[in-house]
């Protein structure tokens, strides 16, 4: 029973019911063998790999009674981080500002305030642009589902239905009734750049897929500076700050390096082997400063490229009109992108959701 | 509904199991015969996870022979509804009754009767009177309103059809879940479920597995294929094989009469063992040669 409170304490998720079984495993399983053992409580009290570790080591501390303690999960907050930074403190908090009704923005500032370059406004600004990220977020790309629903338009008869409704007419298929297939929300894989050179752009980028997680199911969201970190689950809470708040403390590269083609190759080998990638929409937000090897930018992105369904690059230097693919990793990427879109300003993020609704797979070559 | 059926298709220990599954020809690791073990006695479903290709499937498989049960499989994929893992009705052929009757008149509850019924998967598990493994394949392809439905069916064992009344299983099937982890499981789900993962097998191990699958190898072959792979493992590849791929190349290799590894053997059949052309490609210009060198090496030393 204590074993359960220092599993807890390690971390790992452990209900009374999860105890109970453990017990009555053991029970069966006998003592005596120090394996036997090990795996009753493990297949038990675990249910995620990536918890076993953490249980190896409180199982090793505990029975085993040797010296290494369990390692506590320490969340460590990063004071430095450009997310939590200084904007946080002078904007009202994005979509609770007081009797500022979001549609009231004037078409004209409107028309401004889509075409500023989120590096360059105010903080009044980026609140009012924050609302109007939400609203754009929300159209997703579809996908024909194997579902099929009620529908007069529909193509393929809906026996069950018809045979129901014979049954008053004496057998006769009168009343015909049809199906036709759902449309359900494309999975949707975004990678964001938050490495030193994106630093202007990585909030308003978060904040955008903040809501787009919020639009639905089957999204994925990652972020990338040095390392790779799955961000899904700090989005999935409602408030945007909090979950800016969450991802900060997960983030421990903020503005730092790129390794563009190690974190793809992450992907591609964890996420990417259990099928994520596939059939998915994958946008990638970066402005394509490769600091190491453009030739593994090159391998990953081939990859990537084959299981996806779409490839969408985000640049936000693409917003500059002089803009030129130099940097390497970028020009490395480039052959595997079905499309190349800015992403500098709100216009411009407006115009890469209607990219995600209107894609199409490229035809292979 | 008549009485549960309390006989189990449990065994007396860990080492029971063990045997009547080699007797399946599956070869399983301490902590994979723990977990089925337990999955047995607790009357429990058992979530299986891994890389492809590690045997997940054979092992839920194994398990029906070494428990003389029948292997019940529901093949997940995304869109899967209840008139595909449960029930539906079949009806053309009621339509076929309504036509038959034609004066006279066909009542509903003789229309939506057992007759008409065409059971899937989940429902034949249910209503079997004998023992069943059921093996529910590759769930995190299935969407979330299916997983919500299982989690249902596997806490009470029952399911209901509108126009039949509810059926409750006489005799809990055992229950093995795989998933390729390409999304995450509801915990809730995840809490019902006994889990394992599983691993690539021990160097002997998987040996063994070869020597047991491809009947008739020889011996030295089989520890150099094995030992050959387990160095692939070690590399840096888009998809490192699993058994079912070492038990693949080491039929290939038998098949072509040849009882040691050498670099054009390898070179020759190594496509069956790595299915991307990334992974071949670099496997072939680089390693190749001192993957061999070490496989005869270590299968020298075992």
């Amino acid at each position: 029973m204590t074993f359960g409170r220092v599993l807890r304490e390690a971390g790992l998720e452990v209900g009374p019911g999860r105890i109970a079984d453990a017990l009555t495993g053991l029970d069966r399983v006998g003592l005596a063998g120090r394996d036997d053992v090990y795996w009753t409580l493990r297949t038990t009290l675990v249910s995620r790999v990536e918890d076993v570790e953490s249980f190896d080591r409180a199982f090793a501390a505990w029975f085993l009674a040797s010296p290494r303690r369990p390692v506590y999960r320490v969340r460590t907050r990063d004071p430095s981080s450009s997310l939590a930074g200084d904007r946080r403190v002078d904007a009202p908090p994005v979509g609770q500002a007081s009797g500022d009704d979001p549609t009231g923005v004037g078409w004209s500032s409107h028309e401004v305030l889509r075409r500023k370059d989120f590096a360059s406004m105010t903080p009044e600004e980026f609140a009012q642009a924050a609302r109007v990220l939400a609203e754009v977020a929300r159209r997703r790309p579809l996908r024909r589902s194997r579902r099929l629903r009620p529908d007069p338009r529909g193509r393929s008869l809906d026996l069950r239905r018809l045979a129901r409704r014979s049954l008053a007419r004496g057998g006769e298929p009168i009343e015909r009734t049809f199906r036709r297939r759902v449309e359900v929300p494309r999975k949707l894989v975004v990678l964001c750049d938050v490495s030193g050179s994106m630093e202007s752009y990585t909030r308003a980028l978060l904040l955008f897929l903040h809501a787009i997680v919020g639009s639905g199911p089957r999204v994925e969201v990652f972020a990338f500076g040095t390392r790779l970190i799955r961000l899904t689950d700090d989005f999935r809470t409602r408030d945007p700050e909090l979950a800016l708040a969450a991802a900060a403390t997960r983030v421990v590269d903020w503005a730092s390096g790129t390794r563009i083609g190690a974190s793809l190759k992450t992907f591609n080998d964890v996420w990417g082997r259990r099928a994520l990638t596939r059939g998915a929409v994958v946008v990638i937000v970066s402005d394509g400063w490769e600091r190491q090897d453009s030739a593994l930018v090159t391998r990953e992105m081939a990859r990537l490229r084959r299981a996806a369904y779409a490839v969408v690059w985000v640049n936000p230097l693409k917003g500059s009109p002089e803009y030129q693919p130099l940097a390497a990793g970028m020009r490395a990427a480039l052959p595997y992108v079905d499309r190349f879109v800015a992403g500098h300003n709100l216009a411009s993020l407006e115009e890469l959701a209607s990219v995600l609704v209107g894609i199409e797979r490229r035809h292979a070559a | 509904m008549g009485a549960v059926i309390v006989e189990a298709m449990a065994f007396e220990s860990i080492d029971a199991l063990e045997a009547a599954l080699r007797e399946a020809s599956y070869l399983p690791e301490r902590g994979l015969s723990t977990a089925l073990f337990l999955g047995l006695t607790l009357e429990k479903p058992l979530l299986l996870e891994g890389e492809a290709g590690v045997g997940k499937t054979e092992a839920a498989k194994a398990l029906a022979v070494a428990t003389s049960a029948r292997l019940i499989r529901l093949q997940c994929y995304e869109g899967l509804d209840v008139a595909h893992a449960v029930y539906e009705w079949n009806y053309s052929r009621q339509l076929l009754h309504i036509r038959a009757a034609q004066e006279g008149t066909v009542s509903e509850q003789e229309l939506f009767g057992p007759d008409f019924l065409i059971r899937r998967p989940l429902l034949e598990a249910i209503e079997s009177d004998d023992p069943v493994v059921l093996l529910i394949d590759e769930i995190d392809r299935a969407d979330d309103e299916f997983e919500a439905f299982l989690l249902e069916v596997l806490s009470d064992f029952q399911i209901t059809i509108p126009e039949l009344g509810t059926v409750t299983a006489r005799r809990r099937p055992a229950v093995v879940l795989t998933s390729n982890r390409t999304r995450e499981l509801h915990d809730a789900l995840k809490r019902r479920c006994l889990f394992h993962w599983i691993g690539h097998p021990s160097l002997e191990r998987e040996i063994e597995i070869v020597a047991l699958r491809v009947p008739g190898i020889p011996e030295r072959l089989a520890a150099q294929a094995a030992a050959f792979v387990q160095g692939l493992r070690q590399l840096d590849l888009a998809k490192p094989p699993g058994v079912a791929e070492t038990i693949d190349w080491a039929q290939a290799l038998a098949a072509l009469g040849r009882d040691e590894l050498d670099a054009r053997t390898v070179e020759e059949t190594l496509g069956s063992v790595l299915k991307y052309h990334e992974d071949f490609a670099a496997v072939r210009d680089a390693a190749l040669l001192s993957l061999v060198e070490e496989a005869r090496a270590v299968a020298a030393a075992s």
